[in-house]
């Protein structure tokens, strides 16, 4: 539905709902008298009690994913991916999700924000906009540093910029700028190139962490779970990781090739000549080939030469192929070459046009840090007399070594558009708080001849007065005299896109409309996704260097800096969620880690937990030390987004920020900054600290917990070896979902409930459906998005970093991660398995008899269900989980940590609960019950399969999880489950008859040990 | 002396009974005697839904908008009020009925004080309630002949009280006791499983 | 002592030989309750008293705080406070054992120490009966595990072992306080026609007019006999129900048939020990060595060897059902018991229950009363550790690796744990000084007829 004239009803709107679910905490008394505010004029889209969806665009990172949100009494409480979105199509990442905590951050601006000698008072916005303007009018050079926005906001930035006669600086502190210098260079292409991941056979990653940051994390996570998972065929992309530290993407993996850091240019060459029969193959680059080989390829990445030729000729044979080139992660002084490297590589295999596209580009994050450079240098030299930092914090996220922060104090008068405090909003003298993009409007094209428009969903937040930084723009021009043609943003846009329209595309209005009410539309000026037209490589126009870049020496171990899964460069920081996310790889919580290879450990005496100091010509950071196995042993890994000095309650003062150790240098080429040159000592200060880790042990004790089948043993189980393997017989499997013993029925559903199981009379239990789900071990990265999805649907409460080191942590789902092979001294197989553990709703559930008042028990639809206001804390239920997926309320969490108006995203579908409760994934058994009321209302049809969608399925972009009834052999839950893959964990041993159906992880090498 | 240890003992048991019955009994809000104790604004509930002569016989539905449609009934907006009282100046006590225009004019909403209040870790679907054939009155009790709106609670448990069902909001056994009626095919009509409402 | 003669040769199998005359029993006995108390009792009555303020702050801090003042998680979500409470369970033990099942095997030896066993016994599971309360995490909703028609038409689960433990607790409470109860009524009767004052009259109302006509001597006896009936299947049941608090879970190191008895003997064990740390001092500051003998001191020196190699073998046998399984995670469990993060533990348990004891084997070390003050000493510091072992070290790895943890007792917990003993000696020195120590009427029965006479002749 429409928002156009929406929001003007919303404007009357008071967005306290009848319903006060949610708000409350279980097991209180309800005899308080209590308000009811009704609507003064009632939206009639709106009914209360009823959820409203709307669809928006992800304004959280550049790859503006398409959005759902959820909205209940107009406020927005659950925001999720839109299966509509050409590019991201479902599913949305961790940081996503958080989006919701930045919208209801309390530590946002109460308004704008007045520099008065050295404190901020808040002011109006008539006299924000006023001083704005006359600043300017007065300014001799105005300086608009911003970050990645949409197109149109692009262009209004321009036109002001133009407007006031001054210069634009675009810096964003994570980008692409090395890959699209590449791309303009080998291919003469304006955007990044798109990836068509899925169709590939065999996909070479030089260090590019394409699931976790980049142009599209969650369309790549979604590409790579396809290619790589093993399909009907019982065929199976293969997925080799060339780089010299394992990330999410990296343990993903199917070969880990750990070479040098800075030498993926030689061996993406060293490559490319042995598949170019003729080095003619490669154009312009044809001598570049001939003075690569895998010899001199393999004697600088310090992997053996057969790893690198093999590797060459499966790069033919087994095409489609991809390589794709370094990530933000390996930004080095050979970035573009590197990039340009691989692109030869693609071309030379013949990728181009089939899994790589230059002509329907992705539009990305892709500014140059050198610009930055030079406008660090003007402000220092005083030149500026304004400066607008707008979607950036420069003085966080910009190394310390580049005297931002001095030289922006120089600047006559600092505005900073930033809703909430951050670094360098901290020494503005104007503060004029941004909108959240779920109050706000603004468009994106993700890909060329894709429009999305980001439409408010709520009425902006009361407790903040703030304002759309577009419509500060064309009011601030209007009163400078030099109107940008339109009253508000909004218009602005609209406007804006009618030009872009053409007759081709049909109405304006119905395009318009489709667009808000899908999310987005895709029109004839879209590119076709394979048009197979293998471009032309181009000529370098600048000179080219592809060996192994310098490296600053002084440091005995090399320091890999990469943006956090978690944090991004550190503007995702101020949220709880996030700070509580294990992170995907060393599952850590809140505070910085040093990743260190154990045996580099043990050769310097430092054991995990230690706290050691690590120094660059730079500087230096105090940081624990945590031991991993998937870091070469001569190089170490801090992650961005720690350390922050002035960003809210959650973020400052937790962490240390790597940028105090980056020198300040920009690629010669790209302008992009260098962030993998630093070498660095560590030595321990003889200190020690507890790592706020929800890790307790990494492998799995050959225990049949997360098993893997290699895809040679697929298709002949029954000669398997069944005893060890996780699984018992197959017949018990068939469709059978977990419900029934071995031998009840033959293994048919319809022997439920179990002698033992069952609770109360339930007349209908046969007629019942049997929810179920299937996880697909082979799809899951591990990304963690079902994480943040299920605490943001089930009011799952945040706990602090003191009780995480207390074992306190709260996750409905966590996602296990067992090494099983990694070897950072060679190349070869690797093998880490991921597994979302959440309540498994056993059958025969050990915490059900245990319980002494029935707070826990059976439904008939073989739910576990856990009835909060009954449940009197004894523990015992949790004691006896052998997944301990069972989380207690240990103190009032969710009202002692939750300030207003944080307290505004709670579900009011679930109850929020308090001190002394035990807790547990429900299955979203609210989904449940809304589904059924409404099939219900429809005059009691049945409910479809595929209806109900829980909260970790809807966001998991690797459409891993399905959730359905198993009792129906349609169902696509019935279908994924009978596959030889199924198991269940620990089945076998306690014969708790999970509900919970995971499909074992394929490998490509002979699975060894007892537990696969 | 035996005596003493007999009455002390009666005592005992009668006190603890008295205890697991307040528990269960749930003692709900102490209910106001006159509408203007606490109501912004004095709305009989009787002249509007009341069948009397005199009075308009008003569906509850008509105010109550969203009850078959949603899980909240619903509280009609000023709008709404205004919508008929623009019109109606208010026979009885027109000094009230003004009270809608100054809220209207305000752009405020009007602080009701909530009555029926189910616990918030208890949902109440109304729309499946409705939908089934419920009546109103059967929950909510006689609204239509109260002035002053208050639940009518017998104050006893619910496992008392059989087939007479009053409101009893924070009383599970009276929710339970309706779910447990037999329906036409004999079995029971609604579940009882207790992941319906508690979740 | 009033009369003691040199004479040791004639001592013979007397279990008191240096009681000679009947009265002088009630003289000594009730010395305790008519003399002034002295200053180690106030001493002592004060230090419980602060500890049982500590107590009840710390839990009251807890009640207003939350649990998470205690040092509990996942997984280990028992602890000090599961501990403590089978720790107190088992104390309550021997009372019951040593009155009610010595009593119907006639044991020569159990009079003059089954009062102050009793008194432990009530007291003990005074003591244990706080725990459950302490350990849930809504206290104010822990009498949902009393069966009562409510409202809810809900009842609790009688398949979970805790409301077993609800019923078993309780009983085991009723019957031990009543049947110490009945036994004290002579003796008080004896109390009230000495005292005077206010004392009298208390003592009217709880001898409930004893008169020691023969008519209430012989229901007193009926009475007597029927409880001790009553009271013997308690002693087994209590404990069996609470192992079975454990041994009905899934959790390694928990789910073993062995508990029921395993968890009763070291319950015997525990309570015997803890009657030899009680009545030590208590026969030291009130005169009555006369009474409590080495004789006594010996039999339950030997019962205490008994029961500490039922227990030694429970340990041998859960090890080695652990490796003959040939279940890893069993056999995991078990030995991350005696290597694991908790190996001290599980090794002061071992050292104290298994290899103190054997010292026992020793006659001059039976009838060393410090030695055996000692050792039970060391018994106790062992049970408690014994509990404390199979609650934490089977939680903290259990199935599921990734969710492997620690548990490091918080403040707030050891607060409540060492006010527990406080609470418990509270009560214990107020009946020192209330109830005649030792049971007067039947200690007579078992003097040798010549004293007798001599009364006579009085």
């Amino acid at each position: 539905m429409t928002m156009t004239d929406g929001i003007k009803r919303r404007d009357f709107l008071k967005v306290l709902g009848v319903s006060s679910a949610g708000v409350a905490a279980s097991g209180c008394s309800t005899s308080e008298v209590e308000k009811l505010l009704p609507y003064v004029v009632a939206p009639e889209e709106i009914t209360p009690g009823v959820s409203t969806w709307y669809t928006t665009v992800c304004g959280s990172c550049s790859a503006q994913c398409g959005m759902w949100v959820r909205t209940r009494e107009g406020k927005a409480v659950k925001v999720e991916g839109n299966p509509n979105h050409p590019v991201s199509a479902g599913g949305l990442c961790s940081r996503g999700h958080a989006s919701l905590q930045h919208l209801y951050n309390p530590d946002r601006f109460a308004g704008p924000m007045i520099r008065e000698g050295d404190n901020l008072r808040q002011g109006t916005w008539a006299e924000a906009e006023q001083l704005l303007a006359a600043k300017l009018r007065a300014a001799s050079n105005v300086m608009y540093i911003g970050g990645n926005t949409g197109p149109s906001m692009n262009r209004l930035i321009d036109e002001f910029v133009s407007a006031v006669g001054g210069t634009r600086v675009e810096y964003d502190a994570v980008s692409d700028a090395a890959l699209q210098e590449a791309a303009r260079m080998a291919y003469g292409s304006t955007a990044l190139p798109r990836y068509d991941i899925e169709n590939a056979r065999l996909l070479v990653s030089f260090g590019n962490d394409f699931i976790e940051y980049g142009s599209s994390p969650v369309a790549h996570n979604k590409g790579l779970s396809k290619m790589s998972a093993v399909d009907d065929h019982q065929s199976k992309g293969r997925f080799v990781y060339l780089g010299a530290r394992l990330s999410t993407t990296g343990l993903n993996a199917d070969e880990w090739i750990p070479i040098v850091p800075g030498t993926e240019a030689a061996v993406a060459l060293g490559m490319a000549s042995v598949i170019a029969g003729d080095v003619s193959d490669a154009g312009p680059y044809a001598d570049v080939l001939r003075s690569y080989t895998p010899t001199t390829a393999a004697s600088v990445a310090g992997v053996s030469e057969d790893a690198i030729r093999e590797l060459a000729e499966r790069f033919v044979a087994d095409g489609p192929t991809l390589a794709m080139g370094p990530g933000a992660g390996a930004n080095h002084r050979g970035a573009t070459a590197a990039h340009i490297a691989v692109m030869i590589l693609n071309h030379v295999a013949g990728n181009v046009g089939r899994t790589v596209h230059y002509d329907a580009g992705v539009t990305a994050a892709a500014s140059s840090y050198a610009d930055m450079e030079s406008a660090v240098s003007a402000m220092a030299a005083g030149q500026v007399g304004v400066a607008i930092v707008h979607g950036a914090n420069p003085a966080y996220t910009m190394p310390s070594a580049s005297g931002f922060a001095e030289a922006f104090a120089q600047v006559g008068f600092k505005v900073s558009f930033a809703s909430a405090m951050d670094e360098t909003a901290a020494m503005a003298d104007l503060i004029m708080p941004d909108r959240h993009f779920m109050e706000a409007w603004g468009d994106s094209m993700p890909r060329n001849g894709v429009m999305a428009i980001q439409q408010p969903v709520m009425q902006p937040v009361p407790h903040f007065d703030s304002k759309q930084a577009g419509d500060v723009l064309v009011a601030v021009a209007n009163q400078l005299g030099n109107g940008l043609g339109s009253a508000t943003f909004y218009e602005y846009l609209r406007s804006g896109h009618m030009e872009m329209h053409d007759a081709s595309m049909g109405d304006f209005e119905t395009l318009w409309a489709d667009a808000l009410r899908t999310g987005a539309v895709e029109h004839d000026m879209a590119m076709g996704m394979a048009t197979g037209n293998a471009m032309d490589l181009q000529a370098p126009d600048t000179a080219l260097s592809f060996d192994p870049p310098p490296m600053d020496s002084g440091g005995d171990l090399m320091l890999i800096v990469h943006p956090s899964p978690r944090f991004g460069a550190g503007e995702f920081s101020n949220s709880p969620w996030m700070q509580e996310l294990p992170d995907p790889v060393s599952k850590i919580t809140w505070h910085s880690w040093l990743e260190m290879n154990p045996h580099t450990a043990e050769q310097r005496g430092i054991r995990e937990g230690d706290i050691v100091s690590v120094a660059s010509g730079n500087g230096s950071v105090d940081v624990p030390v945590w031991l991993y196995p998937g870091i070469r042993e001569d190089a170490v890994a801090l992650a961005m987004g720690g350390g922050h000095t002035d960003m809210g309650r959650w973020a400052t003062g937790n962490g240390v920020n790597v940028m105090d150790l980056l020198p300040s240098e920009s690629e010669q080429v790209s302008g992009a900054q260098v962030t993998l040159v630093t070498s660095v000592t560590v030595t321990p200060t003889g200190e020690r600290r507890r790592i706020a880790t929800i890790e307790g042990s990494s492998d799995q004790h050959d225990r049949p917990i997360a098993p893997a089948v290699a895809l040679a043993d697929l298709g002949h189980a029954e000669e398997g070896d069944h005893e060890d393997d996780g699984h018992g017989p197959l017949m018990e499997l068939q469709g059978v979902g977990g419900f029934v013993p071995v031998d009840a029925n033959g293994g048919t559903p319809e022997a439920f409930p179990l002698a033992g199981t069952d609770h109360g009379e339930y007349a209908d239990a046969h007629e019942k459906p049997r929810w179920s789900l299937a996880i697909d071990l082979d799809k899951c990265t591990g990304c963690s998005a079902c994480v943040t999805a299920c605490h943001s649907e089930n009011n799952v409460p945040w706990v602090g970093e003191d009780q995480v080191l207390m074992g306190r942590d709260m996750n409905w789902v966590r996602i296990e991660r067992y090494y099983e092979h990694v070897d950072a001294t060679q190349a070869g197989e690797l093998d880490v398995r991921f597994l979302p553990m959440m309540c498994q709703h056993c059958g025969n559930a050990p915490c059900e008899p245990v319980c002494p008042v029935f707070a826990t028990y059976h439904t008939p639809e073989g739910v576990n269900v856990q009835v909060y206001n009954r449940c009197v804390g004894t523990r015992y239920c949790a004691n006896n989980c052998p997944y301990k997926v069972r989380v207690f309320n240990w103190y009032r969490y969710t009202d002692e940590n939750v300030p207003e108006p944080m307290n505004w995203q709670w579900n009011p579908d679930v109850t929020v609960r308090t001190n002394g409760i035990m807790e547990k994934c429900s299955m979203c058994i609210q989904r449940i019950r809304e589904t059924e009321n409404r099939a219900a209302l429809e005059d009691g049809r049945p409910i479809n399969d595929g209806e109900i969608v829980t909260a970790c399925q809807q966001s998991c972009p690797a459409e891993a999880i399905v959730f359905g009834n198993i009792r129906d052999p349609n169902s696509r839950v019935s279908q994924v489950v009978s596959s030889e893959r199924t198991y269940r964990v620990l089945d076998e041993l306690i014969n708790t008859q999970p509900a919970v159906n995971y499909l074992k992880k394929v490998t490509f090498h002979e699975v060894t040990g007892g537990h696969e | 002396m035996r005596k003493h240890w007999l009455i002390g003992g009666f005592a005992g048991v009668l006190a603890l009974s008295g205890l697991a019955f307040v528990q269960g009994g749930g003692a709900g809000a102490d209910s106001p005697t006159t509408l203007s104790d606490f109501q912004p604004i004095a709305f009989p509930h009787d002249q509007h839904a009341g069948s009397e002569p005199g009075q308009n016989n008003m569906d509850c539905q008509f105010c109550h908008f969203s009850a078959e449609r949603s899980v909240d009934a619903g509280i009609p907006s000023v709008s709404t009020c205004w919508g008929c009282h623009q019109a109606i100046p208010g026979t009885n006590n027109p000094q009230e009925v003004a009270k809608i225009k100054d809220y209207l004019d305000a752009g405020e909403p009007i602080p009701w004080v909530r009555i029926y209040k189910i616990a918030d870790h208890a949902h109440f679907p109304h729309m499946r309630h409705i939908n089934a054939g419920l009546q109103c009155q059967e929950c909510h009790g006689e609204v239509q002949t109260m002035g002053v709106l208050e639940p009518q609670r017998t104050g006893l448990p619910a496992v008392f009280l059989g087939q007479d069902r009053v409101w009893g909001g924070d009383n599970m056994g009276w929710c339970i006791d309706c779910h447990r009626q037999p329906n036409e095919d004999g079995v029971q009509q609604a579940s009882t499983d207790c992941s319906v409402c508690h979740y | 002592m009033s009369t003691v003669t040199k004479d040791r040769t004639a001592r013979g199998a007397l279990a008191h030989p240096d009681v000679t005359r009947l009265d002088d029993v009630n003289r000594d006995v009730l010395k305790p309750l008519t003399g002034p108390p002295g200053k180690g009792w106030w001493m002592m009555l004060a230090l419980c008293g602060a500890g049982i303020g500590m107590f009840f702050g710390a839990w009251g801090w807890q009640i207003y705080r939350g649990m998470g003042v205690s040092g509990l998680n996942a997984p280990v979500g028992w602890g000090v406070y599961i501990t403590t409470f089978v720790f107190w369970v088992g104390i309550a033990h021997s009372g019951t054992l040593i009155s009610a099942i010595l009593f119907l095997f006639r044991a020569p030896w159990r009079q003059s120490i089954y009062r102050a066993a009793e008194a432990m016994t009530v007291f003990a599971v005074m003591t244990a009966g706080l725990f459950p309360l302490i350990h849930v995490g809504r206290l104010w909703h822990a009498y949902w595990l009393i069966p009562y028609p409510n409202s809810r038409f809900l009842w609790p689960n009688f398949k979970s072992p805790l409301v077993w433990d609800v019923f078993a607790v309780t009983t085991y409470f009723t019957v031990s306080a009543v049947f110490f109860y009945l036994g004290t009524i002579p003796d008080v009767a004896a109390a009230r026609d000495r005292a005077v004052g206010l004392r009298k009259k208390l003592y009217q109302v709880i001898s409930l007019g004893w008169q020691g006509t023969d008519r209430q001597w012989h229901h007193f006896g009926k009475a007597y006999i029927f409880l001790a009936a009553l009271a013997t299947p308690l002693v087994l049941s209590v404990h069996s129900v609470v192992s079975w608090d454990f041994a009905m879970s899934i959790v390694p190191g928990w789910h073993a048939t062995i508990f029921a008895p395993y968890f009763v003997a070291g319950a015997i064990f525990s309570g015997v020990g803890m009657v030899i740390t009680l009545t030590v001092p208590m026969r030291k500051f009130f005169g009555l060595e006369a009474y409590l003998t080495t004789k006594h001191y010996d039999a339950m020196a030997k019962l205490c060897l008994l029961t500490s190699m039922i227990v030694l073998y429970a340990y041998m046998s859960e090890f080695f059902m652990a490796w003959y399984s040939g279940e890893e995670i069993e056999r995991t469990a078990f030995w991350n018991r005696l290597f694991g993060d908790y190996w001290w533990a599980t090794w002061i348990m071992l050292v104290c229950n298994g290899m103190v004891p054997i010292m026992l084997w020793f006659k001059r070390v039976r009838h060393s009363i410090p030695a055996l003050f000692v050792i039970s000493i060391f018994i106790n510091i062992g049970m408690w550790f014994e509990r404390f072992v199979i609650v934490v070290t089977s939680l903290h790895h259990e199935y599921e690796p990734f969710a492997w943890g620690m548990y490091r007792p918080s403040v707030t917990e050891m607060m409540i744990m060492v006010g527990s003993f406080a609470w418990f000696g509270f009560w214990f020195l107020l009946f020192t000084r209330l109830l005649p120590p030792i049971a007067i009427q039947e200690l007579k029965e078992v003097l040798p007829p010549p004293m007798r006479k001599q009364k006579e002749a009085h």
